[in-house]
């Protein structure tokens, strides 16, 4: 007998797999989309969050950069406190441009009775001003003919003062005419966090006020709208500046231009779009618990369908492809929605807030920012997926042959948990490498890391625990420790996803109370009541004297006071090094400078020695200890400051441990006397009254310096902290929103794991209404689950986030941590709250379920 | 003559489909003395099923009226209904529905407690001892066979002495051998505790086991009649 011909292998023939697998992917995505709704919705709201902060952060960052001339009122601008500019350097700016020259200072207004005054920041320009843009006012004519007749001012200020237009205010030395309301101003922004309303004057009328002299904190800027087009191009801009520093190369001027016409502005909203996105980040990954039930629940129903494949030949690697793919197609769905709606987020603030931003935003979204929502969209699903998806492909084809048995704990091949790993590196990579602080990024992928597998280890830990518990009494309370430990039950989905959220959410509300503890609370106790500024030297005794006399219990603590800039340091221009972030803001715009001949109070040198009293040698500087190991500064090193227009270096003698919030006088720099007396400045004062002086001695005090000193400006520290308080407050509710998305997640996980267990409770309640349970006792049954679940999550989140917090507040922004009950107990409230909707909405449906069909159907 | 456990006078049941209005039950009138046993036969779709949630007070009819046990199911409310159901009815389900999560002993106990009998662990352990489960208490029903979750099944049905018993195909997940051994236990404990059974069953043989077959098609009473072991 011959065999027929051709070959015969023991190696079974393979085939190309990939048609097989994408024909497959197909038909079955063909058959539904059932139960991946929350799977899309989880992918979906992170994705949305992430888009959203991208896209609003792109949009403003769009804004900024188009309407650059608009707020920096011309192509370029020149800046300096203290020194106006000299003839010479006047000359050769109106060389380079047109030229509009103002003054911006904090000063006083007053009624003319004295019964009432005023903190205003006050603008002075020149007739070109504004090179861009309009000023708008109401009740007069024109702008130019108000800024003629006298100064236009906020209605703020006209109602806090109780004038109307027309009426006489004195600034300085000076009665004044208001001529006009104040509607708008083109380069508001600039002007950074102002503590009063706006006051528009002619330099002119400035000067007439006697309010400048030498040493006055005045801040002198020049706006340039660049000739020949320059300033119309990048590289023009950057030819300008060249030329502007090598002519001017000591003036100590801060240069500005239209393409990133703040950069302080520009990091703080990168700053901020780099935070919100971690918390995106985190709501991804809560919600990435919702796509893992999601995915195990898909591939159990699944297991009759992959145990055919099998019998009829298909290998796992086919199985796990076909299945991959069509999760993928959902994460892709996921994606996609999340950012259509992420999108749509600027347009919604623009319509709702438009006329509160600072800045017009135009829609506009960075490949990047789509890009990063992408990324992390695709890797959460791919992470989170891989494990239920790892153990189903191995599901045996004998499954057909036999009553279904409890599945088996296998574990992923490791090829699978390879991918997992990466999938995890690759995220952490990712965020690690988009973030400008590396290292409080990798903390906060450290710390989601710990608190994932804490809630993780508990689910377990209280899933098992049920398990074991027997003969509780009530039945309801046995049904609820029943349920707790059933199989494919809510526990270790829900303990994971509401804890990590829960977490997140207890960590910014009690940051949130430190920080706001540390503005308010503590602050009455130990800092001044007032600040007073631009004291000429002259004055400071009698000043003294007046407010002995008005509260002889009164203290005042004073110090000279000059503005300079940061040029140098160790011989390197500031321009070119690059601090940590954190460290930035001393080497941008000008700082607050003095001298003494003993070491300020609130502060003690830690490192070197301080000068001797009456030191006349080589000019010598402590700097603030911190600061100066961020930008790596020792004892012996040189830094250049340049004070009105002239460059001063000085070696570094001392490092100095600054308690900045006794809101003592404290400088990063402390000169000794013999570097800047010969500048001419003026003193800077506070003034503490006894801790029983009421709100009416402080406001009578005030009116009395005034009366007396026209021209100094006393800063009620109440006041300055309301308005930091106003901007921090708008910035944390915007952590806020993004901190409840996570628990949103959260909820939608509990949801999924609800909808996913909402057969098998039906049918539980069915059986116990068979046996005689009423529908009260099965709606307490399942109360007291649910209040067991967010007991067990909040009280973990409650201790997690509290270390977190303490992590944060006391660790990372150095200031003391404050436990909050409120804010713990108003957390703890919305994740309980949400717990009984969702579960509520659950139970609704249980209890409103027809017995008869799932009795018939069993 | 002793006033019936069960009586129902004109009863109809009509269910919505997508197809429009099922007339499932049309004018069913009966009267079944305590200590009866009945069997319910007919073909798929006679309306058996139907009757028999109907008298377990687990759905209710379109029009008609239902005594159970004295009371009229048609004043009473959902919970109301689940409270006779708890005192004097027992039910035994083709596929057992045992409350998963719960052992042998809890699930059995579970009436009891509903009841708010204080001794409900030991009459449990009792009727468990009775359908020869005492070394399975502590079982869950998916470590218990077929046959041992039916018996667990049939011993929490009689926990709390129901005066009415009703079995929906007892034996239909189950093979002979095992179904028989089942029965026998059902027909026992009934006779001990002189309970009315009602059984739907499409088992001829099995039917004519109870003292009284009644038959059932296209929702109507076609035929009732006293079993020859009558």
């Amino acid at each position: 007998m011959t065999l027929a011909t051709g070959t015969i292998s023991d190696q079974p023939k393979r085939t190309s797999t990939w048609p097989l697998v994408l024909k497959l992917a197909r038909r079955e995505l063909a058959a539904g989309w059932s139960g991946f709704s929350i799977f899309i919705a989880c992918i979906a709201l992170g994705v949305m969050v992430i888009t959203g902060v991208g896209a609003l952060s792109d949009a403003l960052r769009a804004g900024f950069e188009r309407q650059g001339r608009m707020i920096l009122g011309g192509d370029a601008t020149f800046s300096r406190s203290h020194a106006r500019a000299t003839p010479t350097e006047r000359q050769w700016l109106d060389g380079e441009g047109r030229v509009s020259e103002t003054a911006t200072m904090r000063t006083m207004a007053r009624r003319l009775d004295g019964e009432d005054q005023a903190l205003i920041e006050l603008k002075s320009v020149d007739t070109a001003y504004p090179h861009v843009g309009a000023v708008n006012v109401a009740g007069a004519t024109s702008y130019a003919a108000a800024l003629a007749d006298g100064v236009i001012a906020d209605p703020v200020l006209m109602e806090r003062l109780g004038v109307k237009v027309g009426d006489q205010i004195r600034i300085g030395g000076k009665e004044i005419k208001i001529s006009a309301a104040l509607v708008s101003e083109p380069d508001g922004l600039i002007d950074r966090l102002t503590y009063g309303p706006r006051v528009f004057a002619s330099i002119e009328t400035l000067m007439s006020t006697g309010l400048v002299q030498p040493g006055t904190l005045v801040r002198w800027r020049y706006a340039l709208a660049l000739n020949d087009g320059r300033g119309d191009t990048k590289d023009g801009l950057i030819a300008f500046r060249d030329d502007a520093k090598r002519a001017l190369p000591e003036a100590g001027f801060s240069l500005a231009d239209r393409r990133d016409p703040s950069p302080q502005v520009t990091r703080t909203l990168e700053r901020l779009r780099q935070f919100l996105t971690l918390l995106g980040l985190t709501s991804l990954l809560v919600g990435g618990v919702g796509v893992a039930n999601a995915v195990a629940t898909f591939m159990e129903k699944r297991r009759k369908v992959i145990a055919t494949f099998k019998s009829l030949g298909a290998t796992s690697h086919t199985i796990f492809a076909v299945f991959l793919g069509q999760i993928m197609a959902m994460a892709a769905i996921g994606v996609a929605i999340g950012l259509v709606l992420g999108l749509i987020v600027p347009g919604i603030l623009m319509t709702v807030y438009g006329n509160v931003l600072p800045i017009q935003p135009e829609i506009s979204i960075s490949f990047a920012s789509l890009a990063t929502a992408i990324a992390y969209g695709f890797l959460v699903a791919l992470l989170f997926s891989l494990w239920p998806l790892g153990r189903a492909e191995q599901v045996s084809a004998s499954v057909l042959f036999r009553d279904e048995v409890a599945p088996e704990r296998v574990l992923p091949r490791w090829p699978i948990l390879a991918v997992m790993g990466a999938a995890a590196l690759a995220l952490v990579g990712f965020t690690v490498f988009s973030s400008d602080s590396k290292l409080i990024a990798l903390g906060f992928c450290g710390g989601l890391i710990v608190v994932f597998l804490v809630f993780i280890g508990l689910g377990d830990v209280v899933t098992r625990l049920a398990r074991r518990v027997r003969g509780a009494r009530p039945p309801e309370l046995a049904l609820a420790v029943a349920n707790l430990g059933a199989p494919g039950g809510l526990t270790r989905s829900v303990v994971v996803s509401l804890g990590s959220g829960l977490s997140l959410l207890v960590t910014v509300a009690l940051a949130d109370a430190s920080l706001v503890n540390e503005l308010s609370a503590r602050l009455p106790a130990q800092s001044p009541n007032y600040f007073v500024l631009d004291i000429p030297k002259a004055d400071y005794p009698g000043l003294k004297q007046v407010v002995l006399n008005q509260s002889p219990a009164a203290v005042l603590e004073e110090a000279p006071m000059l503005r300079g800039r940061l040029i140098n340091l160790k011989g390197k221009p500031v321009e070119q090094i690059k601090a940590p972030p954190e460290a930035e803001w001393v080497l941008n715009g000008d700082r607050g400078l003095t001298y003494a001949d003993k070491v300020p109070e609130g502060s003690k040198v830690v490192a070197g020695s301080w000068w001797e009293p009456g030191y006349d040698g080589e000019p010598v500087v402590s700097f603030e200890a911190d600061l100066a190991k961020l930008l790596g500064l020792k004892i012996g090193d040189m830094v250049t400051v340049n004070v009105l227009g002239r460059n001063v270096s000085a070696k570094i003698t001392n490092l100095r441990e600054v308690k900045w919030e006794s809101l003592s006088l404290n400088f990063v720099m402390v000169f000794s006397p013999n570097t800047l007396k010969g500048a001419p400045h003026n003193y800077l004062a506070t003034i503490t009254l006894p801790k029983d002086a009421s709100p009416a001695d402080e406001a009578q005090l005030a009116k009395v310096l005034g009366k007396t000193y026209p021209a100094v400006t006393a800063i009620r520290v109440k006041d300055a902290i309301d308005a930091f308080s106003t901007v921090f407050t708008k910035i944390m509710t915007a952590v806020r929103v993004a901190g409840s998305v996570t628990l949103l997640a959260g909820a939608l996980v509990l949801a999924g794991a609800l909808a996913t267990a909402q057969r098998r409770r039906i049918l539980e309640a069915v059986i116990l209404k068979a046996l005689g349970a009423t529908r009260r006792r099965i709606l307490t049954a399942h109360v007291i689950e649910y209040l067991l679940l967010a007991a067990v999550a909040a009280l973990f989140a409650v201790g997690l986030g509290t270390i977190a917090a303490w992590v944060t507040v006391s660790q990372v922004m150095d200031i003391d941590f404050n436990f909050s009950w409120s804010a713990v107990a108003a957390a703890l409230a919305l994740a309980t709250g949400l717990v009984i909707l969702f579960g509520g909405i659950g139970t609704w449906g249980v209890l409103r379920a027809r017995p008869v069909p799932y009795l018939r159907s069993e | 003559m002793a006033s019936p456990v069960i009586a129902l006078s004109e009863l109809c049941l009509t269910l919505e489909s997508r197809a429009g209005p099922v007339d499932i039950l049309r004018g069913v009138n009966l009267e079944i003395a305590r200590g009866q046993s009945v069997a319910i036969v007919g073909p798929s779709g006679s309306g058996k099923t139907s009757l028999l949630m109907i008298l377990a007070g687990l759905e209710r009819p379109t029009s008609g009226t239902v005594h159970i046990a004295g009371h009229d199911f048609g004043r009473l409310g959902e919970d109301e209904r689940a409270l006779v159901r708890g005192q004097e009815i027992g039910i035994v389900f083709q596929s057992f529905h045992l409350v998963p999560t719960m052992t042998a002993l809890e699930n059995v106990a579970l009436p009891l407690e509903f009841a708010g009998r204080s001794t409900a662990e030991a009459v449990a352990r009792e009727r468990l001892e009775e359908v020869g489960l005492s070394h399975r208490l502590d079982h869950f029903p998916a470590q218990l066979s077929g046959g041992e979750q039916q018996r667990v099944a049939l011993a929490r049905a009689l926990s709390v002495d129901p005066k009415l018993i009703l079995a929906d195909e007892p034996t239909g997940n189950l093979d002979g051998r095992t179904g028989r051994g089942v029965i026998e236990q059902l027909f026992g404990l009934q006779r001990t505790r002189q309970a009315t059974l009602v059984l739907v069953t499409h088992d001829e043989r099995l039917a004519a086991e109870c003292e009284r077959i009644i038959r059932m098609a296209d929702g109507r009473i076609v035929d009732d009649q006293r079993a020859k072991a009558a």
